[in-house]
């Protein structure tokens, strides 16, 4: 497929080619213990995955190895048939980080900063082109961010600057949209728009979507399938089959010291199900899971 | 009027050609300072710009030896070009030995900050050099000539060429380094990158203010430009305007208060600081009480 301004990116549309395929996947930072064992875990294109784990759990660190911004692992990680770091430099991975990573200090606008995602490789010599711009002003549009574009980065909420992030990846015309606890900071309501906002925008540009998380009702509205983390894979399921006892596995080493509280985890609700029933259509065939995640953490020895 | 006889008397046609060469030679170091002194503020580089200045200090010691032992001439360029050489080595030093956990980046910053300055005090004073350390703390402008307002356009123009040319990265890099690099931004490279044009524009501004002042340059135009206006184009022509305000008032106060240059210009941007964030202010609270 050829980018928009460097040289050509041959796998990234390869059909078929799994959007992430890890194998046997491992990591340890230097002198510590592992932080991943042996996860095998398949992203296909235009699915959407919800990567839920407590706190310290090996989100981050997966996602960073997927990324490209961390090496060292052992197994295999590809992404679009390529290595992360070949993936990286196609700008096959449009990434939404949390908002505290940005210095909001910088003089640019709203549209600034998302052209600046699509066109950072355009020649200085050169105005970016027409069609970047357009394309810039069509993603602020998808986002709802059109209002706000030309308003400073650092005077924008919350869910603004959430927006403008989703749409500086998307405008990049990255093929899978990463998206690092996106939900931290934003109240119930705020969440339902956001969880609406994903769900456009899966439809419109059929995206491969992964949502990293530690808040059960974010991963459980806009996911297909939910990956269970906290060092090893505990779960790789479509979000009803998220069950007390996978939740209270997942949460185990968490609740250990307090007792009967689910510490690190952000839980609105009683059930995956009805995470699903707040937020969006529920799942085809939903499954009551009957006991509260907070009831199953706190019944883990 | 102390400058208007400068400017005009036929008596004063000497001095007159060494304030001009001095005005010109400042005007190359507020250029390239003025344009990255926003990027400074915003990645809070300023005390970078500390460590990079004050490790000048071992490069004048370095120089200080190679001249003794009749190696170089000293004021000339080779001295400059081992200065320069040596802040650049300090620099990559400080982003290569910064780690979040184990070095965070004010330590390594505060470790060649003063170990160069040790290591120039020690070899200045084994060279037997008779180098003026008021004119090394605090610069000296009014002695520039010719080569150094050629050295210094030289430095400015690479400097301010290379930042146009890499402006986009860079600026991507700038707001968000983390999904910069998930973007596929070279990132080690615009670090690296951002360090060689901060020590360049540092080094050439140890002219004008002398080590402990040149970091002055470097953040206040940034500083003041971001309390006028929140457009990038905008900041970077307030902030290299606030550097030439700084430098033509600096020296109009050296010459009709018989102040220092280097401290005279860091006065006026310091008053210029003040005056900008007073304005900011009251414009903030105008439109909240609106």
């Amino acid at each position: 497929m050829p980018t928009l301004f460097g040289p050509t990116a041959p796998t990234v549309l390869a059909s078929g080619e799994p959007a992430v395929d890890c194998q046997s996947v491992g990591f340890a930072y230097p002198g510590g213990s592992p932080v991943l064992e042996n996860i095998t875990l398949r992203v296909n294109q235009g699915e959407r995955l919800g990567i839920l784990g407590p706190n310290g759990g090996g989100k981050s660190t997966l996602l960073k190895l997927a990324l490209g911004l961390l090496s060292g692992n052992s197994g295999s990680i590809r992404v679009l048939g390529m290595s992360p770091n070949e993936a990286r430099r196609a700008g096959a991975i449009g990434y939404v980080p949390q908002r505290p990573e940005a210095e909001l200090g910088m003089p640019m606008s709203a549209r600034e900063l998302v052209t600046l995602g699509a066109a950072w490789k355009c020649p200085a010599w050169k105005r970016v082109p027409a069609n970047v711009r357009e394309r810039v002003d069509r993603m602020l549009g998808l986002v709802g961010a059109r209002d706000f574009a030309d308003r400073p980065a650092g005077k924008l909420s919350g869910g603004q600057l959430q927006r403008v992030m989703i749409a500086r990846a998307l405008a990049a015309d990255a093929r899978i949209l990463v998206l690092d606890e996106p939900t931290v900071g934003i109240d119930a309501a705020g969440q339902r728009v956001f969880a609406d906002l994903l769900a456009r925008v899966h439809s419109e540009l059929q995206l491969t979507m992964i949502v990293v998380s530690h808040d059960l009702r974010a991963i459980v509205a806009g996911s297909d399938r939910v990956a269970c983390l906290a060092r090893r894979l505990h779960a790789h399921a479509a979000p009803q089959g998220l069950t007390p006892q996978v939740l209270a596995e997942l949460f185990s080493h968490e609740i250990a010291g307090a007792p009967g509280t689910l510490t690190g985890m952000h839980v609105h609700a009683h059930s995956a199900a009805e995470c699903c029933t707040e937020t969006q259509a529920p799942p085809s065939a939903p499954v009551p899971l009957g006991v509260s995640a907070e009831r199953a953490g706190g019944g883990t020895p | 009027m102390e400058t208007f006889d400068l400017l005009t008397s036929p008596d004063q046609a000497d001095m007159r050609r060494i304030v001009l060469t001095a005005l010109l030679a400042g005007l190359s170091v507020v250029l390239m300072c003025g344009i990255l002194s926003p990027l400074v503020v915003v990645k809070r580089l300023g005390f970078v710009g500390q460590g990079v200045s004050h490790s000048a200090f071992g490069g004048i010691g370095i120089a200080a030896v190679l001249a003794a032992a009749g190696w170089i001439v000293p004021g000339g360029a080779a001295e400059f070009a081992v200065i320069v050489a040596f802040c650049i080595a300090a620099a990559l030093g400080m982003a290569t030995l910064s780690d979040r956990r184990t070095t965070p980046v004010d330590t390594a910053i505060g470790m060649f900050l003063v170990g160069s300055m040790a290591l120039g005090a020690v070899l200045i004073q084994a060279s037997g050099s008779r180098t003026s350390w008021e004119s090394i703390l605090f610069g000296s402008i009014l002695v520039a000539g010719n080569p150094e307002a050629i050295a210094g356009w030289g430095i400015a123009i690479a400097v301010v060429l290379a930042a146009w040319l890499w402006r986009r990265p860079m600026l991507f890099w700038t707001f968000d380094e983390e999904s910069a690099a998930a973007f596929g931004v070279p990132a080690r490279r615009m670090q690296l990158t951002l360090m060689i044009l901060l020590t360049l524009a540092v080094v050439t501004a140890m002219k004008l203010a002398g080590v402990i002042l040149a970091t002055a340059l470097l953040v206040l135009p940034g500083a003041i430009a971001l309390r006028l206006s929140d457009r990038l184009r905008t900041v970077m022509a307030l902030s290299v305007a606030a550097g030439v305000l700084g430098l033509v008032g600096g020296l109009v106060a050296s010459i009709e208060l018989n102040w220092q240059a280097g401290p005279s210009m860091v006065l006026v941007l310091t008053l210029l600081f003040g005056l900008a964030a007073a304005w900011s202010r009251a414009t903030r609270s105008r439109r909240a009480s609106a």
